[in-house]
């Protein structure tokens, strides 16, 4: 691959259907990308870019190994993986928030472990640590929500956009861990020796966020 | 992309330490395990592979060189200039096992002063322009640094917060802390304007200067400043200031840096000046050293060659040794590699395959 372009890693779904509108504005539109058929990278050879789909979790790992010079991925993932990369920019897009979620009702005892399911363990473990509670983690891949209802856990700790889901399944929110939202991040090597493209995307997206925001 | 030859790079950079004047550490692979254990932090993975040794001491394979060269230093001696080229024992981030990993690097212990900084800056600098020209060393200084935030008057975990989004680039953030901890104005400004800060050396010198005159001691401003100018004037497409470059404030106290080149992922040489890292093993000198982590350097390195060798020379069981031996010889005349088989083996690839038969002539196969 040519390496003077700049690879973007893109998170698939919704989030990444939002973001690259905001490339698109930016000034950074892929036709290819448009009409995607059965191809898997997206070369605009006027603008120097890139584009590939990746699974939302995997975008930071993408940009910490340098396969990809740039993403956007969620704040969770970053606080979850902690990947060395710069964060360089809110995109304000997919805000929602990581809280910890139990059963109505439901009673801390501290006398007693507290079950925490969860995709996020680091995020969890951090949390907890901070008070000193003791807390066994229970690392599930999905449906966090059904392990509080059947007893796996006594509390669940993920991402909570509406709080539909909780309702539905008689949890609410207990606390609020911390506010979420699309970060746009880099490599560190590529921004040494691609700065300047680099910087020119961050400003161009910083634009794009502006203008929706006035 | 250039590559280059992983010997040749460790033989050039040995020769350029010994000419500076820096002796050969040489060092066992085990160590105490009890030394690591006390400085968990200054390792790059907490995991260490141990053993007992037969008078039951609990002994570990060397995670780190730095820690080792510090424990064996006599601070009588004034200062020491070592370099070392060891092998290393780590977890290594993706993979689920230990690894063992080169290491190349160098330390001053003792007595540093300015001209010893700008030395060891100078090697880092040379060390990486050994790789390619198409390199960067980013500096920056974590005790002026330290000295901005206490100004500023935030707490120490906030100080570590925002050391963290220094790190990482993330202005959004730094501003909204800064903003949360009811920071002033100006002193807030002076703080992004730093965290911004990514620039040619001399340039960052007039920038700090003009930003930090009496908001930090003028002493390490004006050491800092100089040392720029100095980089700047030897090193000027090398060398840049910027402030994202962050180490853990435990060891580091002042002078912190980084090097990256381009083809390579991640920062492939850290360094900087480990003052508290010698309070810490009860040291009185101060230090500075940084280490070059040539695993990294990997896709940098040449290519394999797509042959196994030159050429395959094949013989019958009618063939003499010496009639065989002499073809053989004759082959390799042209400095070729000439590989002696029965048989075609499987898997591996030839530019040129040869019959060899009775009376010792060579016919190449088509």
């Amino acid at each position: 691959m040519k390496n003077d372009f700049i690879n973007i890693a893109l998170p698939k779904g919704r989030l990444g259907d939002n973001v690259y509108e905001m490339f698109s504005m930016a000034g950074y539109r892929c036709p290819e990308l448009e009409n995607p058929g059965r191809k898997l990278v997206f070369e605009n050879h006027d603008s120097g870019i890139r584009y590939f789909w990746v699974k939302p979790s995997d975008v930071a790992i993408y940009v910490e190994k340098g396969a990809a010079d740039i993403g956007v991925a969620g704040k969770d993932i970053l606080l979850e993986y902690r990947p060395d990369i710069y964060e360089l920019l809110d995109v304000g897009l997919g805000k929602c928030r990581m809280a910890v979620a139990a059963p109505k009702n439901f009673r801390d005892d501290p006398r007693k472990t507290l079950r925490v399911a969860t995709k996020f363990p680091n995020v969890a473990k951090m949390h907890y640590s901070k008070f000193g509670r003791d807390i066994e983690i229970i690392k599930l891949n999905g449906s966090i929500e059904l392990a509080p209802i059947l007893g796996l856990s006594d509390v669940i700790v993920d991402i909570v956009e509406t709080g539909a889901t909780l309702r539905q399944n008689n949890l609410e929110v207990y606390e609020t861990l911390f506010e979420i939202s699309a970060r746009l991040i880099a490599n560190k090597s590529s921004y040494r020796f691609k700065g300047e493209k680099i910087k020119q995307i961050q400003d161009g997206l910083a634009a794009v966020k502006g203008a929706k925001n006035d | 992309m250039k590559t280059i030859s992983q010997d040749g790079l460790t033989g050039r950079l040995c020769s350029l330490y010994e000419r500076s004047g820096y002796r050969r550490y040489k060092m066992s692979k085990f160590e105490e395990y009890d030394l690591y254990a006390r400085n968990k932090d200054f390792l790059v993975s907490e995991n260490v592979l141990t053993f007992t040794d037969l008078d039951g001491r609990l002994m570990a394979l060397k995670p780190d060189v730095t820690l080792s060269i510090i424990k064996n230093t006599r601070e009588e001696r004034g200062l020491e200039k070592v370099y070392y080229h060891e092998n290393v024992y780590r977890a290594s981030g993706g993979t689920l096992g230990f690894r063992e990993i080169a290491q190349t690097g160098l330390e001053c212990i003792g007595d540093v002063d300015e001209y010893c900084v700008c030395e060891v800056l100078s090697l880092a600098a040379r060390s990486l322009l050994e790789i390619s020209p198409d390199c960067e060393l980013d500096i920056s200084h974590l005790g002026i640094l330290c000295e901005l935030l206490d100004r500023a008057g935030l707490s120490t975990g906030s100080k570590t917060s925002a050391i963290r989004l220094m790190g990482e680039k993330n202005l959004g953030e730094l501003e909204r802390l800064l903003s949360d901890e009811g920071i002033g104005v100006e002193i807030s400004t002076k703080i992004l304007c730093i965290a911004r800060l990514d620039c040619e050396a001399k340039e960052a010198s007039l920038r700090l200067r003009e930003l930090l005159k009496g908001v930090v001691s003028d002493e390490s401003l004006e050491l800092f400043c100089d040392t720029c100018d100095f980089l700047h004037s030897e090193f000027p497409n090398t060398v840049k200031v910027d402030f994202s470059t962050v180490g853990d404030l435990n060891y580091y106290s002042g002078i912190f840096f980084k090097g990256y080149v381009n083809g390579v992922a991640s920062g492939v040489l850290s360094g900087g000046q480990y003052n508290g890292l010698m309070r810490n093993l009860k040291k009185a000198s101060r230090a500075i050293g940084f280490a070059l982590y040539l695993d990294l350097l990997e896709p940098l390195f040449e290519a394999q060659d797509d042959f196994d060798a030159d050429i395959l020379l094949i013989y019958s069981g009618d063939v003499s040794a010496a009639e065989i031996y002499g073809a053989a010889k004759k082959l390799a005349g042209d400095g070729l590699s000439v590989c002696v088989m029965r048989e075609c083996p499987q898997n591996m690839k030839f530019r040129e395959v040869y019959r060899v038969s009775t009376g010792g002539e060579a016919v190449r196969e088509k």
